[in-house]
């Protein structure tokens, strides 16, 4: 461990302020039972229980991350308590599989070789999940995304966007001489076709699955890693304009792309129709002030989805503007150690995970908060450990497995090379 | 190549520039959104908060017991009683306040400073986030905030009784501070049967609904003669004595415009000019003026503008360019033609000349205070723009104060107190001429200014003058 002192104050922190704000929400609206508060209580304290484990396992990484996702998890615990009681039981279920998988992508991230060796079926994985959804798929607001298996349901694009992570860093550095500049153009673009290959089916997600926050954020994966395994401006100019001529074309077809676009554009137009979520969210916002109206004081139910996609405007108008920077405080600290732990990575195919796992969670943070915030336009994406939802809770923590893998891996071979350095 | 991952290898290739770039965007991008989150929530956020198509203000308005409005004694003139434990919207004045408070109803919607206040008298604005949890905690029905008006209830019924069931205005503001004291529109209606009487009020010929004060649109007449000499003697285009010829008539346009009687004044300074309301005179006067500054100091004064104040007032209707070029203006000098104005901006007008030419910005609302009596809100003094000299208010003081006592306005005189004032006689198609008076008093040491309009009253000096003394006496007993 870092600094066991740090952490446990860190810990102490952020289960306090949870904890405090989850008493705060049932004093406020008494339905539930208290057991629902222990079993919270219960899960938040998984995460210093995990640092243990993961310290007992021989951590040497990073693992700040820790107690920052541990935040996120509460505040969205807090805010799904007061939208559904019941929903938090589930939400806190989730999170607790998500610690238990995020531990198993760790041991799995902990060999880098094994990960890379199975691109092919990541990529495979992949496909039969995105081709599975579009064509069983069945449809939950607007978006046919779902696969349905009888007790549980999960999303297919949720896994699609670490499988895709971790083919595009084991792709990149496979063809890495072929996709450097000075080579023949042929190659070049044999090369580039599975890429290739990968924006297509972002846009077909958006014409047929309706998902265009998920389409959106395969795209910018690709062009972001594709960057930073190429360095090639021009590929990732080609993608971007590929992508906006594909979604020029889509938004003149498809009625429901427009509808988004013109939802951003101008909520108030159309209030009870088209612009009603986004405009629903900012009378939210702005209901909540600077300080909020208090936790279950507010009435963040008025808005569509507040547990899932839009929890910022619950959290915005229960807990204010000082809420929201939290949220926003938490995810800098996230993203920005999630890259710190690609630039200390020395190996290609680790550095471009760590990279690509930091890169799938800040697209998703900026879409949501720029989606709920009015930035972009809003699209079904879940606010990463945040938001209610089973699918992104697990595949968020397995992310934050790979980013923990890498960050040990990297630390103990730098200790390797230290102790051979100066033996 | 041992390994796809090129474990072994360095990761030099993948440029640590790179993700620098790539991790700088995102983390900017992430903390650019608490950028955009202090605009919707703490610069739009008021705005938002208080949008009327923000289902919140609904809701809440079915949990608050709505604050009470009350005049400057904390007197009731709206609140919310329970009968059989059912909320109900009282108003103790009945019709007396009608307009400036209008009313509330569920079926009806609000009117009235209920409608402009609602987001106040419901408590969303100005709780801290403790007293609203507290009251949650206690479960007890949320309390909306209570405002204190800055009417006095005696000036009201005084001026209410003066104009006796005729239609017309009466607008009563504390000339130092631009406070409304009184505000009568009749006919009026009683605000606790408003949903009894609609059908029958709505039909009504008389327009009792209408806030004449603020929403009726009139011509001025002759009061607006206080206006021509202020741009004039400003502009330095005449004096007091700057001496014109009335033959009882001119002709402008082929038109020929003549004084109230037809009676010829002969030689008249500008002074006695005012004090006797000669029209002749003033065309002349408006014609050297000009249209265009004629406008400039119609506008300053707030005619054909939204005077900012708490309820939405008509901005009357100010003459085009094109309307005054030339020798169009001749209408617009005596206060005919196009020109339009509420008696609420007559009333500004009085008392922007009590105030020695600074225009005052009118209120309503002294206090908003919580249920438990503490002040939330005061009103913040604002001593207004000058828009004259001190002088030429002086000028036209002195020359108003004739009116009352020797002029077309004896009738609003009050022995032992000067008055200063002006009548109105405004013609109309199709009846009798509107009956105006502006004034303040005491002339001297001004606290109280009137502007009065009676609809088709006749004579200004007959009609409008003994309904402001009354009003003005009663004022100056009540307001030290």
């Amino acid at each position: 461990m870092k600094n066991a002192r740090d952490m446990l104050v860190l810990y102490g922190l952020g289960l306090a302020v949870t904890l405090g704000g989850l008493v705060l929400v049932r004093a406020a609206r008494p339905d539930g039972t208290p057991w629902e508060l222990l079993l919270a209580g219960l899960v938040l304290l998984g995460f210093p229980l995990i640092h243990v484990v993961l310290n007992s396992f021989g951590f040497r990484g990073d693992g700040f991350a820790l107690p920052v996702v541990m935040g996120l998890s509460g505040l969205g615990l807090m805010e799904i308590f007061r939208l559904q009681p019941t929903g938090m039981v589930r939400q806190a279920g989730w999170i607790l599989l998500g610690l238990g998988v995020m531990l198993l992508t760790y041991r799995l991230a902990c060999d880098p070789d094994r990960l890379g060796r199975y691109r092919y079926l990541w990529a495979a994985g992949a496909t039969v999940l995105l081709g599975s959804a579009l064509l069983f798929g069945t449809e939950r607001g607007g978006a046919r995304q779902w696969i349905d298996l009888g007790a549980v349901s999960f999303q297919p694009s949720e896994a699609v966007k670490v499988l895709l992570v971790l083919f595009l860093a084991a792709y990149l550095c496979e063809h890495q001489p072929v996709l450097i500049p000075h080579l023949p153009h042929d190659v070049e673009l044999r090369a580039l076709a599975p890429l290739g290959a990968v924006l297509g089916l972002s846009l077909l997600m958006l014409v047929i699955q309706r998902d265009l926050g998920g389409a959106l954020l395969y795209f910018v994966i690709v062009l972001v890693m594709v960057y930073l395994g190429t360095g090639r401006a021009d590929y990732v100019a080609a993608g971007a304009v590929s992508f906006l001529v594909g979604g020029g074309i889509c938004y003149a077809l498809f009625p429901h792309v427009r509808v988004r676009l013109d939802a951003w554009l101008d909520p108030w137009r159309d209030l009870p129709g088209v612009g009603y979520q986004t405009a629903q969210a900012l009378f939210a916002l702005g209901s909540g002030g600077i300080v909020g109206t208090g936790l279950g004081l507010g009435h963040p139910d008025l808005v569509p989805a507040a547990h899932t996609d839009l929890i910022l405007a619950a959290i915005g108008e229960e807990l204010g503007y000082v809420g929201v920077l939290c949220v926003v405080v938490l995810y800098v600290l996230l993203i920005g150690w999630g890259f710190c732990v690609a630039l200390r990575a020395q190996a290609p195919f680790s550095r471009l995970v760590a990279a690509g796992a930091s890169t799938v969670l800040g697209v998703q943070v900026v879409l949501i908060l720029g989606g709920s915030l009015r930035f972009v336009p809003l699209t079904g994406i879940t606010l990463p450990f945040v938001s209610y939802g089973g699918s992104s809770i697990v595949s968020n923590f397995v992310l934050l497995g790979l980013l923990l893998g890498v960050s040990h891996r990297e630390e103990a071979d730098r200790g390797v090379d230290r102790g051979r350095a100066h033996p | 190549m041992e390994s796809p991952t090129g474990r072994r290898r360095t990761a030099g290739w993948i440029v640590a520039a790179r993700i620098h770039r790539v991790a700088r965007g995102l983390v900017g991008l992430i903390a650019l959104q608490a950028l955009v989150a202090a605009y919707w929530q703490v610069w739009r956020g008021p705005h938002l908060a208080q949008d009327p198509r923000n289902p919140r203000l609904l809701l809440a308005e079915e949990r608050v017991h709505r604050g009470a409005i009350l005049d400057r004694y904390r007197a009731p003139l709206a609140q919310t009683q329970f009968t059989a434990g059912r909320p109900v919207r009282v108003y103790p004045a009945g019709p007396l306040f009608a307009h400036l408070v209008g009313y509330r109803n569920l079926r009806l919607g609000k009117t009235g400073l209920e409608a402009a206040l609602d987001p106040v008298l419901l408590g969303v604005k100005r709780r801290t986030p403790w007293e609203v949890f507290q009251e949650t905690l206690a479960r007890r029905l949320r309390r909306g905030l209570d405002v204190v008006l800055t009417v006095d209830p005696e000036v009201q019924r005084a001026a209410y009784r003066a104009l006796g069931g005729r239609a017309g205005a009466v607008v009563v503001l504390d000339s130092r501070d631009g406070a409304v004291l009184a505000m009568v529109s009749a006919p009026a209606f009683d605000p606790n049967a408003v949903e009894r009487t609609w059908e029958a009020l709505r039909k009504d010929a008389g327009s009792p609904l209408l806030n004449r004060a603020t929403h009726g649109r009139y011509p001025p007449g002759s009061t607006f003669k206080v206006v021509t000499m202020a741009a004039a003697l400003s502009r330095r285009i005449a004096t007091p004595k700057t001496t014109f010829f009335c033959p009882g008539f001119v002709a402008v346009r082929g038109q020929r415009i003549t004084d109230g009687e037809g009676r010829a004044h002969g030689p008249v300074t500008l002074e006695d000019a005012l004090v006797v309301s000669c029209n002749v005179a003033f065309v002349q006067l408006g014609l050297r003026t000009g249209g265009q500054t004629l406008r400039e100091f119609a506008a300053a004064f707030g005619i054909g503008t939204q005077l900012p104040f708490e309820l939405p007032t008509d901005p009357g209707h100010l003459p085009t360019p094109a309307e005054v070029a030339g020798d169009g203006v001749a209408q617009m000098a005596f206060g005919q033609g196009s020109l339009l104005v509420t008696p609420f901006q007559m009333a500004v007008v009085a008392a922007t000349i009590a105030r020695g030419g600074v225009l005052p910005k009118p209120y309503v609302v002294a206090e908003v205070q919580t249920p438990e009596g503490r002040v939330a809100e005061r009103h913040r003094p604002d001593a207004g723009e000058r828009i004259l000299a001190a002088e030429v208010a002086e000028i036209l003081r002195d020359t108003m104060v004739e009116v009352t006592s020797r002029g077309t306005g004896r009738a609003a005189a009050i022995p032992g107190v000067a008055v200063a004032g002006k009548t109105g006689t405004a013609t109309t198609p199709g009846g009798a001429p509107h009956a105006w008076f502006i004034g303040f008093a005491p002339a001297h040491t001004p606290r109280v200014a009137v502007a009065v309009l009676v609809e088709h009253g006749g004579s200004g000096g007959q009609t409008a003058a003994p309904i402001a003394r009354e009003v003005l006496v009663r004022a100056l007993q009540r307001i030290p």
